[in-house]
């Protein structure tokens, strides 16, 4: 069956949206730093927390690709991006029409507040830049728009200096990979060290800096083509799950051979997007009810196509820091 | 990257390709996609002909932006084709103009 | 063609099949013209079309047949013989949307996949029941089954289980006719007698006397264990010596992997390896009860330690994989392109694998030869092969942009199949002839006195495809 995808207004949309509200979908900035305002996190540090703004933007970005993959194959998809454009001059009208669901809106948030709160009673003090918590133009970056990604890399970097960073902890594989591996031969004088929150934690685990819990006793692991493929980054979520008493199953595609989630083309081909998840969780279920992921994007595009009633869980909500004398098991 | 090296990349992984195919064997868009546009040895060679062209089909556009870029492809390549980089490089190429396509792209699901 | 009448041809298949079934787009078509040797169509074909039921196909044969196109059957196109490429224009039929497995049947021992089908995905598949097909062709992750079929494949496991010939039961096959006649050939039983075996007729065909649409297929239990060792020796000798110890000691190993010391060295080169490469390698892999493994590492232990510089051993596959004994054998093909390039200083190289059998008593001999002639040439030769049914493939990187050197590379081809006729072998155990062999087919039937074959053949072809339009200039 033939569809035609709007590709050039989608692909405008993005750089539009991104060089202007510094959000691949225009919103509110307070929508990407709330989530931290109960934790008074400092503005200031030489370690900055950067979530990149992927695990807030995902249930907007979601709601889009409903839009979009009702009306793939039909010529209203192009008119109405184009119209959208209204909407990067309107942030707070976008958040409007776009309606999340306020669960998964709560969940990213709790996400990234387990992780904060991991990585402090790991001893890893981080501050937090708030309303400079940029997206990193990794869209951008994959879809080509290299003029457009190497102005908003400039401007990510330019804001996490303003805000003292030496080093910055990133939360998922996307975000992580541009900075480590792209953001150097992009931006001038690239000095930040970056590294992932699972790599703080596996060392301090292995360090007995932090005693973890597993809130469930086994599940199958999804490896995200980027930390598996790009970041070797294999062992760390395995340690984290196993010192949390979390059995973990490998699929049969695991490790470098892990097997797409299908989520980097679901704005581009949505219902192709949904056929690679669907062949992937009949994999995963093979192996177990519980699914663990590690990046935000695989969570969403895995949801969206969960017809087999799988438990999809992300390895922040399955993992947390056992407080001294909490009476846990061990 | 300039589009003239960005061209010669294209040309010179390309260059490297024996079209044996193995990595056709990961790849997760080819066995839902018509065609091999949708996989990794056909990707490579759209690219590359969109390069000698300047100007490549909707049918090719259409491989090329359905690329997850998960490199799963890479890791079977026996000549070692850096298959990401040339499917980014060729967007990056269409994004500037510098090879001609069609504006509206079908997509085209089997399966 | 001319370009009207094309269009005209393309239009009534789209009518026929339905438009989504066939492309004519040149971007798309020319994804369908180019094997791995480097061998290609210079003129492109009309277009690909995509059957999606054996209906489709017979479509595509009758209209096929009354138009007088030529059509060309393909899988996923990594014959190594030129059998699978477009030469004289007209339509590619593509089996990639053959995909289902259509039934697994553990009682009556078969599986019944379409054309389209991976090997490898058709062993995922078994392995659910501890099954699996067994002919497993080094490119396995995407050779076709039609492919497979059609080409005649074989593999690691050829000296224990042998070839597609011996694994396929029945066939689903389609004559470029005027009705697109449709029809099962073969049982689904082992044993079956229907007058003449046009089942094996079939297979190693190359497409070139039915369109196969799906086959029923036999399979067999994975072993329950299979213990691994590899050694090294200085001398070819010493390893053959080995090999017949290993023989006469009623061993009938699952696989028996040889490379010589070039391509051991290539193949570090490329892996760096956990262990000491160095010399001529041994692979064996023998199955066993779990009960046995001990027993029977420790004698294959013993036989392969004996000559050899250095031994390595496993107890199961899984500890193979962890030691990474598997890894130099694997890497045999792009270590090679590595070692071509490094040799000819450029990316772009061209590897070419000759695909020659003899008696497995003659190995050495023919190794010694083969190193002779590509020496005389000037041509670095490796040489890896399965040792247990005396498959040989000697390999030689060259320049394509270098007309002297393809020459001289077409030269080392003849070359290398008269020492398989000289010895007593055959100039093509698995990869087929192809357009790439056919002056090698008549070579070797003319030196048994069996120049008729070659014009029974001929006739065969014309009563299955009496237009010429299958697969045309392929094989004979
Ligand atoms: C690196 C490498 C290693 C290899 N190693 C081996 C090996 O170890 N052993 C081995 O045997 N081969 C090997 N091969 C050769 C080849 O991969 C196999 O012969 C394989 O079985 C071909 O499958 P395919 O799907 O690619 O078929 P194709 O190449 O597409 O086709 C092969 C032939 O079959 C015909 N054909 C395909 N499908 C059909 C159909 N449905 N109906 C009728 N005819 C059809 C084609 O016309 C052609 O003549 C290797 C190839 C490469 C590149
Ligand atoms: S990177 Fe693109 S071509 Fe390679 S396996 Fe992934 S989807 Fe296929
Ligand atoms: S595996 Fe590498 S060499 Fe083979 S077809 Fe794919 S890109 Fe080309």
């Amino acid at each position: 069956m033939a569809s035609a995808s709007p590709l050039k207004a989608l692909l405008e949309f993005l750089r539009d949206s991104t060089l202007r509200v510094g959000l691949p979908v225009p919103l509110p900035m307070e929508e990407i730093y709330s989530w931290a305002l109960p934790l008074r996190l400092p503005r200031m540090g030489s370690v900055i927390l950067y979530t990149g703004a992927l695990y807030q933007l995902m249930p907007y970005i979601e709601s889009l690709t409903r839009y979009l993959s009702a009306l793939e194959g039909s010529r209203v998809s192009d008119t109405l991006l184009r119209l959208a454009r209204i909407l990067i001059a309107t942030p707070k009208l976008t958040r409007t029409l776009l309606a999340p669901e306020p669960a998964r809106v709560e969940r990213a948030r709790r996400i990234l507040t387990n992780i904060s709160r991991l990585l402090s009673s790991s001893g890893v003090a981080h501050a937090y830049p708030y309303e400079d918590d940029l997206y990193s133009g990794v869209l951008l970056y994959d879809l080509g728009l290299d003029d457009a990604f190497a102005e908003v890399a400039g401007r990510v970097y330019r804001k996490l200096k303003e805000h003292g960073a030496s080093t910055v902890i990133t939360v998922d594989p996307h975000t992580t990979n541009i900075l480590r591996n792209v953001y150097p031969s992009y931006v001038d004088g690239f000095d930040l060290e970056v590294v992932n929150y699972l790599e703080v934690l596996s060392r301090a685990a292995e360090e007995s800096r932090i005693r973890l819990r597993g809130l469930v006793s086994e599940a199958v692991i999804h490896d995200p083509c980027f930390y598996a493929r790009y970041l070797h980054i294999i062992d760390e979520p395995r340690k984290i799950l196993e010192r949390s008493g979390v059995k973990v199953l490998e699929p049969r595609r695991s490790r470098e051979a892990t097997y797409c989630c299908g989520g980097p083309v679901e704005s581009v081909a949505p219902r192709l997007a949904s056929k690679i998840a669907e062949t992937r969780l009949k994999e995963l279920a093979e192996k177990s009810k519980n699914v663990v992921v590690l990046c935000p994007i695989c969570y969403t595009n895995l949801s969206r196509a969960n017809k087999l009633g799988l438990r999809i869980l992300d390895i922040a909500e399955v993992v947390e820091a056992e407080v001294p004398g909490s009476g846990s098991p061990q | 990257m300039e589009p003239g090296e960005a061209a010669s990349f294209i040309l010179r992984e390309y260059s490297k390709c024996m079209s044996c195919g193995f990595c056709e064997a990961a790849c997760p868009t080819l066995p839902f996609g018509p065609h091999r546009g949708y996989g990794p040895r056909g990707r490579v060679r759209l690219a590359s002909l969109a390069v000698e062209n300047g100007s490549i089909s909707a049918e090719g556009v259409a491989g090329i932006y359905t690329c997850l870029l998960c490199a799963a492809c890479m890791l079977r390549c026996p000549a070692g084709v850096d298959i990401v980089g040339v499917v980014r490089l060729a967007r990056e190429l269409l994004a500037r103009g510098a090879i001609r396509a069609p504006e509206r792209i079908p997509l085209r699901l089997v399966g | 063609m001319s370009k009207s009448r094309h269009s005209r041809i393309v239009e009534i298949l789209r009518e026929r099949l339905g438009r989504d079934k066939v492309f004519d787009n040149p971007d798309v078509v020319s994804l369908y013209i180019r094997e791995p040797e480097g061998i290609s169509a210079d003129e492109m074909p009309d277009a690909v079309a995509f059957p999606e039921s054996v209906d489709d196909v017979s479509i595509i044969a009758s209209t096929a047949y009354k138009y007088q196109i030529p059509i060309y059957p393909q899988g996923s196109t990594t014959s190594l013989s030129g059998s699978a490429v477009p030469f004289e224009g007209g339509v590619v039929i593509s089996s990639s949307r053959l995909r289902k497995i259509r039934e697994v049947s553990i009682v009556d021992s078969y599986v019944w996949a379409e054309a389209g089908v991976r090997i490898d995905d058709l062993n995922v598949e078994l392995a659910k029941y501890g099954y699996m097909f067994p002919v497993d062709p080094a490119s396995s992750s995407v050779a076709t089954i039609g492919g497979a079929v059609n080409s005649g494949a074989g593999g690691m496991r050829g000296a224990k289980y042998g070839t597609m010939r011996d694994w396929v039961l029945g066939l689903t096959i389609t004559l470029p006719d005027e009705e697109g006649t449709t029809m099962f050939i073969g049982c689904k039983t082992t044993k079956c007698r229907q007058g003449y075996d046009l089942v094996r007729l079939i297979v190693g065909s190359e497409g070139t006397l039915a369109l196969v649409s799906d086959a029923v297929l036999r399979i067999t239990t994975l072993p329950e264990n299979v213990v691994v060792a590899v050694a090294f020796y200085d001398k070819l000798s010493d390893l053959m010596e080995t090999v017949i110890e290993i023989k006469s000691s009623r061993i009938n190993p699952y696989i028996m992997e040889f490379m010589d010391s070039k391509a051991v060295a290539a193949a570090a080169g490329y892996i760096k390896p956990s262990i000491r490469a160095e010399g001529n390698m041994l692979l064996v892999g023998v199955d066993v009860n779990y009960e046995a493994t001990e027993r029977m590492l420790s004698t294959l232990r013993d036989i392969m330690a004996k000559r050899a510089l250095s031994t390595y051993t496993a107890q199961s596959f899984e500890e193979a994989e962890r030691k990474r004994l598997l890894d130099l054998r694997r890497s045999l093909f792009p270590s090679q392109v590595l070692n071509a390039r490094r040799n000819l200083g450029k990316d772009n190289v061209l590897v070419i694998i000759e695909d020659i059998a003899v008696p497995p008593s003659k190995l050495v001999d023919a190794v010694e030869m083969i190193k002779n002639v590509s020496d005389d040439l000037g041509f670095d030769v490796v040489v890896g092969g399965h040792v247990g049914d005396g498959n040989l493939h000697p390999s030689i990187g060259i320049d394509p942009e270098d007309p002297a050197m393809t020459k001289r590379a077409h030269e080392w081809f003849l070359e290398v199949m008269k020492i398989a006729v000289k010895l007593g072998g055959t100039v093509s155990s698995e990869h087929g002839i192809g357009t790439l062999k056919k002056e090698g087919l008549r070579m070797e039937l003319e030196a048994h006195g069996a120049a008729k074959a070659l014009e029974i053949m001929r006739s065969i072809k014309r009563i299955f495809d009496p237009k010429g339009i299958l697969n045309p200039g392929k094989v004979v």
